[in-house]
């Protein structure tokens, strides 16, 4: 076999497993806990497009999920519009916002967009906690938003088993990472990565960074608004402060950072890896030693970023090749 | 009226304590050209161990800061030295390693969570020392007394910061460091030592921060994260690598969070704290004392 | 057809003037090259057309369009390309990767930028290192990457800073025979260059500058002879000649 078939062998046999799980394992918590994954390996590969790709550091995107899961709650209680489209409305409400505060501090040095961001997102969420009505719109800030699981049904993005939000994030997840891939091998990702690793020498040869820029933010936030809209359907109850907290924010970026930004494999290999860590001694330490996750987590940073700043991708997916290596070397009897 | 003044002259003190707590962040950004995220964590390490210094010994919450200054001095030496340095060899050629706010992140992560494992959740305070809650009274007016040691302690040590920067040789040389890196080792200069030396005093410049904030402010295991971000907005404000910019900025909040309430609720003063940071960074981000550089 | 036209370009920073009224003008198929000793303003003159900034005053003309300001992408896109002195090759990223980035910028579809990149790396020789990571060449290499990325854009007029600085006397040599090459195949060069073997053997004509003004303008044998060349760079190691 060659190299290729054995990476489409490979790939068929993960959607499988993927797409199969759910018929094996019944528990909902367990189920609960892989929907969270996709979840957030979902997140960070849609943060990728600009803290990947676009080369900046935003640490603010959980006000784009705050706006997507606000725009559709408040659309589907309020107006009695499905989800979907409020998800949709929501995508493009967080564009808007996206570019309009890319526009300013796409300009900036690294360490202050990263901080522009971090005001943005700390600003809105202030906002979003301290307001009752914004025009016709209920809020209701400080007590958050809960969604009555009544009508269930795919219109009204409302279901009685996890096994559907499975499906629905699985699937979001598959298109996300599909689009990463076709953007790396587009224009737009050529001209990302050398406005984000050389802007001057990418200018000269006709890169209009700051325009590409913003076509990654755009995108970004679109997608990141969408994943707002599920969590909302899905936990049926938001809040400012879990929704657009910062935490969530660094989370996403760190997670991003340690499985390796700016390639395909590398946010979603990180969520992978994080998320059970962080879920397992949750579960297990929670009483015992509470914030354990957290230490874990900040050795992680510190370690992968001294060690392996490319992230945990790059040697994983050299192990990856030099075992598809072995196996071309053992079916074909020659270097594959 | 007399309350706006009131609020306005406590607010005043407030901020200069809000400036000190900035102060180490701005010296470091100002000669390592990078944000430590972990400031926040530090100055919490700093109030607990003022926090304990003072209950196991007694003393006076400011004789603390003779233990807590060189120890905080140390901690930010090596922890810049085994955690950090690293990056900095490793990026040689960027001017600001980026890679440096992640490092610190996961620092502050990881302190904030140890502490919360060692000492528990609980709010701690220094409940019965000399400074609590004391008031002085000018006129029908009352001015916090610990804010106005703080206040004090503050532009003392912000003119003890600006002599040793301007006067000595190792401050010198820490300035030269900052400006070109390369061109300071080309004399002599051993940058790596310089980055540890300039953590350090920002570190010792939290510590003595922190003892400030013990005898009214509750000692608990994330108390550092509202003044980490306080300290990106008064930095930014004030000028990042400017001592009196630190001081101006913290004053600047601190009248905002005290006088604004008088006519807006309490978060929304927080709104506009955002607002005016936002505003600053795109209109004048080299803030309010910085210098022009190329950022 | 004049190409490009100069005139009565100056550039000041605060009360420095860099560029003083500087008049050229480069004829299409011409290789036009800019001397002038360390300081004269070269380096200004350059970045001002090449739209990094704005000049002070003048004009600056490309193919009968009012050029000053616009930004370097537009100018790539109009037919105007630059190399720098300092290279900045996308070092994470194949040799044919970085020529890649510069080829879209004819073509939307990356199988198209894919061939034009591999062909104009094959003019100048230098397919067989694709693969390499830019980061990893040698200095003439990263040299040749960077007029391979200029090249790829399909410009018009190509502008040089400085591109034979670091190059040993044989690179020099071949340098000046691949951008021979470039002109035959029809595009225009303007050249800055301390070198002067190699811009000697290169230009048609030649314009020197000292404290940003024009002191002299001619063919490399009348520059050479030229008084107030020889006396604007009394003094100063002559560093290939």
């Amino acid at each position: 076999m060659t190299h290729k078939q054995i990476n489409k062998a490979a790939f068929i046999v993960v959607l499988l497993i993927a797409f199969g799980l759910p018929l094996v394992i019944r528990s909902a918590t367990y189920l609960h806990i892989l929907v969270l994954l996709f979840f957030y390996a979902y997140l960070t590969t849609s943060w990728n497009l600009v803290g990947g790709f676009a080369g900046v550091l935003p640490l603010g995107h959980a006000a784009f999920v705050g706006i997507g899961a606000y725009t559709s709650t408040i659309l589907f209680l309020q107006y009695g519009i499905s989800p979907w489209l409020g998800m949709l409305v929501g995508g493009v409400l967080a564009t808007m916002a996206g570019i309009l505060i890319g526009l300013p501090t796409f300009k900036m040095r690294g360490a202050y967009f990263a901080l522009a961001t971090i005001a943005f997102a700390e600003g809105f969420r202030v906002i979003v906690e301290n307001i009752d009505f914004l025009g016709p719109f209920n809020v209701n800030g400080p007590r958050g938003l809960q969604i009555p699981p009544l009508n269930t049904g795919l219109g009204n993005f409302l279901f009685t088993g996890k096994e559907p939000y499975y499906y629905i994030i699985l699937i979001m997840l598959i298109a996300v990472l599909v689009l990463t891939w076709i953007i790396s091998r587009s224009k737009l990702g050529y001209y990302l990565n050398a406005g984000g690793e050389e802007p001057e020498a990418a200018m000269a040869l006709g890169v209009n960074v700051a325009r590409a820029k913003l076509i990654a933010m755009a995108m970004s936030s679109f997608l990141t608004a969408m994943a707002g809209t599920f969590y909302a359907q899905f936990t049926l109850y938001i809040h400012p402060k879990s929704i657009i907290s910062l935490d969530l924010s660094f989370e996403i970026a760190f997670i991003a950072l340690i499985g390796g930004r700016g390639s395909i494999a590398g946010p979603i290999l990180g969520a992978l890896l994080l998320r059970p860590v962080g879920d397992f001694s949750r579960i297990y330490f929670g009483d015992t030693l509470p914030g354990l996750h957290l230490i874990i987590f900040g050795l992680v940073l510190i370690l992968v970023m001294n060690f392996q700043p490319r992230g945990l991708q790059e040697p994983l997916t050299r192990l990856y090749n030099r075992l598809v290596q072995r196996i071309t070397q053992k079916t074909t009897g020659e270097i594959g | 009226m007399y309350f706006i003044i009131e609020d306005a002259i406590n607010g005043i003190l407030m901020g200069s304590i809000y400036g000190l707590t900035a102060m180490g962040l701005t010296i470091i950004f100002g000669v390592l050209k990078v944000v430590n995220f972990a400031h926040g964590s530090m100055l919490m390490v700093g109030m607990y161990l003022a926090y304990w210094t003072v209950t196991l010994s007694g003393i006076h919450p400011y004789l603390a800061i003779v233990l807590v200054a060189p120890a905080m001095f140390l901690f930010g030496y090596y922890l810049q030295n085994i955690v950090i340095k690293p990056i900095f060899i490793a990026e040689k050629n960027v001017r600001e390693p980026l890679t440096v706010i992640i490092v610190t992140t996961g620092i502050w992560y990881i302190l904030d969570n140890i502490t919360l494992l060692i000492f528990g959740p609980q709010y701690r305070g220094l409940a019965d020392n000399p400074l609590r809650g004391q008031m002085l009274e000018l006129g029908e007016m009352f001015i916090s007394v610990p804010k106005l040691y703080g206040c004090v302690t503050a532009i003392v040590t912000a003119l003890g910061v600006y002599w040793f920067f301007q006067k000595t040789d190792m401050g010198r040389a820490i300035r030269a460091t900052s400006m070109d890196r390369e061109a300071a080792s080309l004399m002599g200069i051993n940058q790596y030592k310089i980055y540890n030396v300039a953590f350090g005093i920002g570190a010792a410049t939290t510590g003595i921060a922190a003892v400030t904030l013990v005898p009214f402010y509750n000692v608990f295991p994330t108390v550092g994260v509202l003044f980490d971000i306080k300290g990106f907005i008064i930095v930014v404000l004030g000028g990042l690598g400017s001592i009196g910019g630190a001081l101006a900025g913290g004053i600047i909040i601190g009248l905002i969070e005290s006088v604004g309430p008088q006519f807006m609720t309490a978060t929304w003063t927080e709104a506009i704290v955002y607002g005016l940071f936002l505003l600053v960074l795109f209109v004048k981000p080299s803030g309010l004392f910085g210098q022009k550089h190329d950022w | 057809m004049a190409l490009l036209k100069v005139a009565g370009m100056t550039k000041e920073f605060g009360g420095l003037r860099a560029v003083d009224s500087l008049d050229l003008t480069i004829e299409k198929g011409q290789i036009l090259g800019l001397i002038g000793p360390n300081g004269a303003g070269k380096s200004t003159a350059f970045n001002c057309i090449a739209g990094v900034f704005a000049p002070t005053a003048g004009d600056i003309t490309f193919k009968d369009e009012r050029i000053n300001g616009q930004k370097p992408w537009d100018l790539c896109r109009k037919g105007l390309a630059r190399t720098f002195q300092i290279v900045k090759p996308f070092a994470s990223k194949s040799v044919l990767y970085n020529v890649m980035v510069a080829s879209f910028a004819t073509t939307n579809s990356r199988t198209v930028a894919e061939e034009k990149a591999i062909k104009v790396l094959e003019s100048l020789n230098f397919a067989d290192k694709k693969e390499i990571l830019s980061g990893n060449l040698t200095i003439a290499d990263r040299k040749r990457l960077e007029i391979a990325r200029a090249l790829a854009t399909e410009p018009e007029l190509l502008l040089l800073d400085e591109v034979m600085a670091g190059l040993r006397p044989n690179e020099v040599d071949e340098m000046v025979q691949v951008l021979k090459t470039i002109r035959e195949q029809g595009t225009t060069i303007f050249v800055i260059e301390h070198i002067m073997r190699a811009i000697m053997a290169l230009s048609d004509r030649i314009v020197v500058i000292q404290f940003g003004k024009k002191i002299a303008e001619g063919t490399p044998k009348e520059i050479a002879n030229n008084e107030n060349v020889i006396k604007a760079y009394l003094g100063e190691d002559y560093a290939a000649a």
